[in-house]
């Protein structure tokens, strides 16, 4: 027996490493990664986001600058240059935006009113009126001429009372983002407190807290902002305010719900039990779990304010005149759309791109924060 | 249920009445005056004034408004088309507004629930990007925008359809020809929006266990999608299908205006700017209705689609 496992041992392949060493977790290599950290790694792998990204900063950028850019002010108006078309200077070489428009001319009054301005006669035909045929032509004409502006350069033309639509769009897209960003970070700090308070303390608070937003959230919100514009009158601060209204009721449910997840959890009982406050354990032990979906909601609310005050402005009900917005560009582009596209163009590009790069930025950050969310757009 | 039903009827009525009160006094505090021609005499204007109640203090008008309200008369329009009851304004400027709907939603419906299944099944592959591309750009740019694109190059370069709605009463050939813009721009966005919910809620259902015994069974693909997997995910469609119409009804108002179409939109544009008080308060009361029944409808709807919901249940 004895023999049996001495000859065991002998034939065991295996031996004790650490008999007398003491063991010892191996010490972490490289920096821990935080939250953020975390997020951003997941949120530069995301191509389309940081594209988007990438274009929210280009148009933030270029309702900082751009209007200083130009040598005309936003409310500068040249009545005699009305409805230029578009000219860049070195674009123009090529054919595209150099300030000419084609345009049906009667052939007699070719040498007279259009004398010099004509760049190319494209074709020759006859229109009847009343009986008689009048000979017409089809020319491409250089409008800079024929309205003395020979030596200026509107970017992208100019509206029907000779303003540089390039700096009114900018400055249009300016105020159209500062309406955004300001009311949905008031929406965001009114929906964060109201849904907190209404998830912490629960019980009768929630509930008539509850009843009140669903009153509110009964309201059509586009029948009460119209309102809401109509009773304060035109300009930026009424329609903030009318956005905030009824904006905050997403943001506080969410919280809400974030709160009801949280707060029955072991480790805010055991933060409960050694003495911390009501404050304590909302602002430091669970509102920062809803950090992520707080950034991701005002991400994709501030196209929403965007189009919200468009489309207001599109109705007429929009901010007061000198100031523009892109919404008022468009509606002002709608009147003439036929005869001068390109009045409605270049606000209907830029409020597309935004919209489409805070949705796209938006999606982005949400896989980022929560990546099991990936695929449910 | 019928407990249920009557106790959201009740709540509906409560939110309706605080809503037709906001709008009274919002309404009424706005600044200007319905008689606004400064060539007529002060005492015409005061007995014009009189006649609507409008010398008298607020709380007063309130009183006689709700006593109307509640045997349903909205009163005359006093500017849009002064003396006719608003009530036949909007039954006038209703058909050609529902028209709109009607069709945008059954463009819609369709081809979003196909476009749905397909970027479904073909996850992941050229299809389902390209579709998610086309959800993205839809769900993005603004309805407006469309609405002028559209105009622009198919009814004015190409010269397919006409630039603005005909004028014609009836429903006819030319006047759908007309119709047919305004549908497109109002059904893009939610077509994206079809399109994308239905994605995920399939998406998830074709994972599931039952789906791999229908397939298991000797369905095919598409017969168990058809039969199985769609049932399922038509569940929370209808929650979005409901407001859907009332996101097309808001979105007319727009719309409407760009294709000047006189319908309820660009009726409820006129009666604002108007100052036309009872008008105003009409058309925007019926905006809430709709969008209060829509909610409830969608609420009851659960039921009825899916038989283990039970709505206002307890535990």
């Amino acid at each position: 027996m004895k023999l049996e496992t001495d000859n065991n041992r002998e034939q065991n392949p295996f031996e004790f490493v650490q008999r007398e060493k003491q063991l010892a977790d191996e010490k972490f290599e490289g920096k821990a990664i935080g939250f953020f950290k975390d997020a951003m790694l997941r949120f530069r792998k995301n191509n389309a986001s940081f594209v988007a990204a990438f274009f929210i900063g280009l148009i933030i950028l270029m309702a900082i600058i751009a209007p200083l850019l130009s040598s005309f002010s936003y409310r500068e108006q040249h009545i005699e240059w009305a409805l230029l078309p578009p000219r860049v200077p070195g674009i123009e070489k090529i054919g595209i935006w150099d300030g000419t428009k084609v345009m049906d001319i009667k052939k007699t009054s070719l040498d007279e009113k259009y004398k010099g301005s004509i760049v190319k006669v494209m074709e020759e035909y006859d229109m009847d009126y009343r009986g008689r045929k009048i000979p017409m032509v089809k020319a491409k004409v250089d409008m800079y001429e024929l309205k003395g502006a020979k030596d200026t350069y509107f970017w992208m033309g100019t509206d029907a009372l000779g303003r540089d639509q390039w700096t009114r769009l900018w400055k249009g897209t300016r105020i159209s983002l500062l309406i955004g960003f300001m009311a949905v970070t008031i929406n965001v700090l009114i929906g964060v407190t109201y849904g907190s308070i209404s998830g912490y303390y629960g019980g009768t608070v929630d509930m008539v807290m509850q009843r009140i937003i669903e009153i509110l959230s009964g309201v059509p919100p586009l029948v009460l902002v119209i309102l809401f514009v109509m009773y304060l009158g035109a300009g930026i601060l009424p329609f903030i305010l009318a956005m905030i209204v009824t904006g905050w009721i997403g943001m506080s449910r969410m919280i809400r719900a974030q709160f009801y997840k949280y707060k029955g959890q072991e480790y805010v009982l055991a933060s409960r039990t050694m003495g911390a406050k009501d404050r304590l354990l909302i602002f430091r032990h669970i509102l920062p779990n809803a950090i992520g979906p707080i950034i991701t909601q005002a991400t994709f609310a501030v196209p929403g304010a965007i189009f919200i005050e468009s489309f207001l402005s599109y109705l007429g009900l929009g901010l007061g005149a000198p100031e523009p917005s892109i919404g008022v560009l468009l509606a002002e582009g709608q009147k003439v759309l036929l005869e001068h596209p390109h009045l409605t163009l270049f606000p209907a590009i830029v409020i597309s791109i935004l919209m489409l790069s805070f949705n796209l930025f938006g999606n982005g950050l949400r896989d980022a924060f929560d990546p099991t969310l990936r695929g449910q757009e | 249920m019928l407990r249920y039903i009557s106790q959201r009827l009740i709540a509906m009525a409560i939110t309706l009445f605080l809503i037709i009160s906001l709008l009274f006094f919002l309404v009424h505090s706005m600044p200007g005056s319905i008689v606004n021609d400064p060539m007529l005499p002060i005492d015409i204007k005061e007995r014009i004034e009189a006649k609507y109640h409008l010398d008298k203090p607020l709380v007063v008008q309130y009183v006689y408004f709700l006593g109307d309200f509640l045997t349903f008369n909205f009163g005359d329009s006093i500017k849009v088309q002064p003396k006719v009851p608003v009530f036949d304004i909007i039954k006038d400027k209703l058909p050609i507004t529902i028209q709109l709907n009607i069709l945008a939603l059954l463009f819609t419906l369709p081809i979003g629930v196909i476009c749905g299944i397909m970027a479904a099944l073909k996850k992941n592959t050229a299809t389902d990007h390209g579709l998610n591309m086309m959800v993205v750009l839809f769900i993005s740019v603004p309805s407006f925008v469309i609405a002028a694109l559209l105009q622009y190059i198919v009814a004015f370069k190409w010269e397919l359809v006409p630039i603005l709605l005909s004028a014609e009463q009836a429903l006819t050939w030319t006047k759908f020809k007309s119709m047919i813009l305004p549908i497109l721009a109002l059904s893009f966005g939610e077509i994206a929006i079809v399109t994308r919910y239905l994605r995920a809620e399939l998406c998830e259902t074709l994972n599931s266990d039952y789906m791999l015994l229908a397939r298991t069974k000797g369905l095919s693909q598409m017969q168990a999608t058809l039969r199985h997997a769609i049932r399922n995910s038509f569940i929370p469609l209808a929650n979005i299908f409901i407001p859907m119409i009332f996101s097309i009804l808001s979105g007319a108002i727009v719309i409407e205006n760009i294709f000047s179409v006189p319908g309820l939109g660009s009726l409820s544009i006129n009666a604002i700017n108007a100052l036309d008080h009872p008008l105003t308060i009409a058309v925007m009361f019926f905006y809430s209705l709709i969008a209060l029944i829509s909610i409830l409808v969608v609420d009851l709807s659960y039921g009825i689609i899916d038989p283990r919901i039970r709505m206002g249940g307890k535990k």
